[in-house]
């Protein structure tokens, strides 16, 4: 009886799987992210969008400038480092540019408009199963005692969540020293390499 | 005849490794905070190899979600060790999640060089990849030989292996995997990364929002076979739509018994202990051999490489799985 119940189950199952096989979104996928690559990312964007989007990344551009013009100022860090320099670099890093963003609020990159054009464009972009998955994906890790807060260090013992990569394609594209990263439904702009939150915005994930 | 003087050199070199690895393992294993002797549960395991070790082949080593600085990690190393005295790999693919709950200084020391310490002596390269444990900084570590990129490609003999940052598949990333792969003529495509695309795990599974992104160009580019960790177990999956897929992240973590029992996607799993991955590329082969923490074989098998563009349809790419009897 036991091995009947199973052989029906592996029968469902290898159904479902040829089933989802057979019309798999890979092909039109694969046309969809070399669409996407190509395209102008501010594409079908209305103008008032566009203009918040624009803004958006000239603010987080200019704080990529000044974190810059901070580490330019610093030993360079070689491509083989030691632990100990890696460590004394980012530090260093973290000091320095905390000390220059001292008083620094949130808000200040992630404004009430763009936080609600993201906001908005999660909500479009998820819905139903993709929701529950992007949900549980996000709230499984654990960042339990990361302190949400503007200026604080993102702990290095924290996990990451994974970043959907459906989601980055979705969002304003960041310079490579910036990451979007959320914490529980919260989403966070954290400088990849001294870990230093530098905005965040409130219940990003509905 | 040929081949019985070769298997009884190939027996002695391993018994002869194993000998030589235990002693090293016994005097080279690492201090523990609590000052106790690393056990070497693997002593008396015979070792077995099943691996053809032919004239210019490509040789490697894959583990995943090491970092735990564990007795059971520098068990396994040990088990990787004695085998390189009879499968002389030259490198090692790391899977991510290589630093547990921190990335001090000592963090390295603890969880990577004091664990690898006579490979890393026998100067046994490590390609690593960044796990959702793993800070970006780790790219400037000189041992991870990523060359300060988070993403980045390199190749052995006829191998082009492209380690990916699966964590932060942002349009930058994809970008450069979709030029590189463009223009790549190596005759086996290899890709590795932390999250499993396909995976059978009962508590995180496959990743299928990374599978839409980047399976297509898999597909389109025609990537041979792909390598991931995040789950704590080992499993070669059932080929899909023509590529080969093994998880492999039971390299310093186990979550026992989370491979999801009558998983259609599952080939062959093992989440009973800790393992490894032993790979020979060789010509139109892909030889594999998994290792467990006792020094035994849980997996083996040979593969064939695939036409150079896979069909998406899986009956027209069904590749040629021959497993080790």
């Amino acid at each position: 009886m036991k091995n009947k119940m199973n052989r029906a189950t592996n029968f469902v199952a290898g159904l479902l799987l040829g089933f989802g096989l057979a019309f798999s979104p890979s092909a039109s996928m694969a046309q969809d992210i070399s669409g996407q690559l190509q395209a102008d990312p501010l594409e079908g964007l209305t103008v008032k969008q566009r203009e918040m989007v624009v803004a958006f990344q000239e603010r987080v551009k200019d704080y990529t400038k000044m974190r810059e013009a901070i580490e330019a100022r610093m030993p360079k860090l070689a491509k083989e480092s030691t632990p100990e320099q890696i460590q004394a670099h980012k530090t260093e890093l973290e000091k320095r540019v905390r000390e220059a963003r001292a008083g620094a609020k949130r808000g200040q990159l992630f404004t009430p408009d763009i936080a609600g054009y993201i906001r908005r464009a999660i909500k479009n972009e998820y819905r139903g199963a993709a929701l529950k998955e992007l949900r549980a994906s996000v709230l499984e890790a654990d960042t339990k005692g990361v302190p949400v807060r503007v200026n604080y260090v993102y702990p290095e013992s924290k996990e990451l969540v994974e970043m959907s990569p459906k989601l980055l394609l979705k969002l304003p594209q960041l310079p490579k020293q910036v990451r979007y990263r959320f914490v529980g439904r919260n989403l966070l702009l954290v400088d990849r390499e001294n870990d230093l939150i530098v905005d965040y915005m409130l219940n990003a994930l509905p | 005849m040929k081949r019985i003087i070769t298997s009884m050199l190939i027996y002695g070199a391993l018994v002869f490794g194993g000998l030589v690895g235990n002693a090293l393992a016994q005097t080279a294993a690492p201090a523990r905070a609590t000052g106790e002797r690393v056990a070497t549960a693997t002593a008396a395991a015979p070792l077995k190899l099943t691996l053809p070790l032919k004239d210019g082949s490509v040789r490697f080593l894959v583990i995943g979600d090491t970092g735990t600085g564990t007795e059971q990690q520098q068990e396994l190393s040990n088990v990787m060790f004695r085998y390189r005295q009879a499968f002389p790999y030259e490198f090692v693919l790391m899977m991510g999640d290589n630093m547990y709950g921190g990335e001090k200084p000592e963090d390295f020391k603890l969880k990577f060089e004091n664990v690898y310490k006579q490979l890393l002596d026998d100067k046994v390269k490590f390609y690593a990849s960044l796990g959702n444990h793993d800070e970006s900084n780790q790219r400037f570590y000189e041992l991870f030989n990523m060359n300060g990129e988070e993403f980045y490609r390199f190749t052995k003999g006829n191998v082009a292996f492209y380690a990916l940052n699966s964590n932060y598949m942002d349009k930058r990333q994809i970008k450069w995997l979709d030029e590189e792969l463009a223009k790549d003529t190596s005759e086996w495509k290899i890709v590795y990364m932390h999250h499993p695309p396909y995976s059978s795990g009962g508590k995180h599974g496959s990743s299928s929002g990374l599978r839409e992104v980047v399976e297509p160009i898999f597909l389109k580019y025609g990537v041979n076979a792909v390598f991931a960790g995040h789950e704590h177990f080992y499993e070669r999956v059932k080929p899909q739509k023509g590529i080969y897929y093994f998880i492999s992240g039971a390299g310093g973590k186990l979550r026992p018994g989370d491979v999801k029992k009558n998983s259609p996607l599952t080939e062959k799993a093992f989440d009973t202990d800790m393992s490894f991955m032993l790979l020979e590329v060789a010509g139109s082969e892909l030889h594999f051999q998994v290792i467990s923490r006792t020094g035994d074989t849980v997996d083996s098998g040979t593969l064939t490489k695939q036409a150079a563009k896979p069909k998406t349809s899986p009956a027209a790419a069904a590749p040629v799985v021959a497993p080790t009897p």
